[in-house]
């Protein structure tokens, strides 16, 4: 039997040239029902490749399809099918909930007005206050609100958990979750939270000075990837074969694994455990 | 067009937030032309003035879109540079016609209330006309200048650019009156001020074609 996978978003070989920095040939397969989580340093490359695939700035190779579709070519109504979440921008503060209902109706046809103020009172967002006069977590809410409530096909979010509580966090994964749940809706979101992606990604995408140094789904983290911790500084015990990458702090070292389980019977005795996203990120960037 | 209402909405709320000083400097404005009426050519005065304070204001909402970087996020809605550029020369546009509209209105009832009358008022109207197309290509030089700079950075070359174009056209004239003396004498001008309104229109319609696809190929390379 042959399964035929189709995808919301595809990113193939994206290039971009500046003068001090590159983006090399970035590729990102986004299937329907899943979420690709695409993480990195500042300056790293994540939010150019937002931009391109918003066509928010030109590029210089590659070619991004959303929905089957050029990027570039995508009609109003295609349009209506994303939703997008910007860290850096938004409508001028000194909007409030409402005016931003009555805007967001004329650009969607099928704003949902009514999930719109449901979920601003589960939310305990006042109406008649300017953005301006909101925490940064409770604006954040509503760029979230914004993004979904026209009940998008595929979200692309540049760090949609920045400044939220640990209780809105755990919300917005849960609503996520949710969203790809009917197995047509799908996720690309960038963030520095790495550990939010640790329930909630089916792929994590690592880039690093504008190449991909790691694409592979999350289930591969979690059992082919395996961090052991030396106390003493120093892992010449183990051959240099058989670990990827070795971190050293003051009093001890790190070494990343890959297969953990060849290793873990190379080294019986050695406790290897599975590496956070952001322990994997730290070693694969400042490991030796 | 419900993209270009959107867009016209979000201006609108940004002038909501204004409308104490707007309010306050409109009843400013009735009084001072209330007590200047007993003078000739108040009503002329009254409209454009009132149109310069109020019709030039819409400039301003540039710089909220600026400040929040909201171009950006309008571009990742189902809304093209197409209608960016557009909603803002419709909001700009309405904005002045609205202003001297009010602004002849309130001056016409206060001049007929305090003095029986408006003298002269075909010329004064033709002269609203006239003062209506300067503000326009006031605003029409501005506005590539801010797509181009931007509303902070580009201060400097708003300034410049529609003072280099005005005295560009002056050099223009002069050069055509000295070529062309006779034209100077054969002027007539009472003629000419008969048929400005035309003259206006035309004038109107070349700035706001002409500016917004200067500002249309500006937007349309730029990058976010």
């Amino acid at each position: 039997m042959v399964i035929i996978v189709e995808y919301n978003l595809e990113v193939t070989n994206l290039t971009k040239k500046y003068k001090d920095f590159q983006l090399k040939e970035i590729n990102i397969k986004l299937p329907k029902g899943k979420i690709i989580g695409l993480i990195g340093e500042n300056g790293s490359g994540k939010t150019t490749t937002i931009k391109s695939i918003l066509n928010l700035m030109t590029y210089d190779k590659g070619s991004i399809k959303i929905f089957g579709k050029d990027s570039r070519n995508l009609t109003k109504e295609d349009r209506e099918q994303i939703g997008v979440l910007l860290d850096d921008s938004f409508f001028s503060p000194i909007l409030n909930v409402n005016d931003i209902n009555n805007l967001m109706k004329n650009f969607y046809h099928n704003w949902n007005e009514k999930l719109y103020y449901d979920t601003i009172k589960k939310f305990k967002i006042p109406c008649n206050k300017q953005i301006k006069e909101f925490s940064s977590g409770m604006k954040m809410k509503i760029k979230v609100l914004c993004a979904i409530a026209h009940e998008p096909k595929l979200l692309i979010l540049d760090e949609p958990t920045n400044s939220l509580d640990p209780i809105f966090r755990y919300e917005i994964i849960e609503l996520f979750s949710d969203f790809v749940n009917n197995g047509e809706n799908s996720i690309l979101m960038t963030t520095h939270i790495t550990s939010d992606l640790e329930h909630l990604a089916d792929e994590v995408i690592f880039i690093d000075e504008g190449n991909i140094i790691l694409d592979v789904p999350k289930e591969k983290i979690d059992n082919d990837y395996g961090i052991v911790e030396f106390f003493d500084n120093n892992p010449d015990k183990i051959k240099k074969d058989d670990y990827i990458k070795c971190l050293k702090y003051k009093n001890g070292c790190y070494i990343l694994v890959n297969p953990k389980n060849e290793f873990q019977k190379k080294y019986p005795k050695l406790e290897v455990r599975r590496p956070t996203l952001e322990e994997l990120m730290l070693m694969l960037v400042k490991g030796e | 067009m419900n993209t270009i209402k959107g867009l016209l909405l979000k201006d609108l709320y940004v002038f909501k937030n204004f409308k104490g000083n707007i309010i306050f400097s409109a009843i400013m404005f009735v009084f001072l032309i209330f007590f200047g009426s007993v003078k000739d050519d108040i009503f002329t005065v009254g409209s454009i003035v009132f149109l310069i304070f109020f019709g030039m204001n819409s400039i301003s909402s540039f710089s909220y879109d600026e400040n929040a970087d909201s171009d950006k996020y309008l571009l990742s809605l189902p809304i093209t540079r197409k209608d960016i550029v557009l909603s803002k020369y419709l909001f700009v546009f309405l904005n002045s016609f609205i202003s001297i509209l009010v602004g002849i209105i309130v001056s016409f009832t206060i001049t007929v209330l305090v003095r029986g009358k408006v003298y002269n008022l075909g010329d004064s109207l033709r002269i609203c006309f006239i003062a209506f197309t300067s503000v326009s290509f006031l605003m029409c030089s501005n506005i590539p200048c801010i797509y181009k700079w931007g509303v902070e950075k580009g201060r400097m070359q708003s300034v410049i650019i529609p003072a280099l174009l005005v005295f560009l056209l002056s050099m223009l004239g002069t050069l055509v009156l000295v070529l062309f003396p006779d034209l100077y004498f054969n002027l007539d001008l009472k003629y000419l001020l008969k048929i400005s309104p035309y003259i206006c229109i035309v004038l109107n319609i070349l700035f706001y074609v002409i500016s917004y696809l200067i500002s249309y190929k500006i937007f349309l390379k730029k990058s976010f």
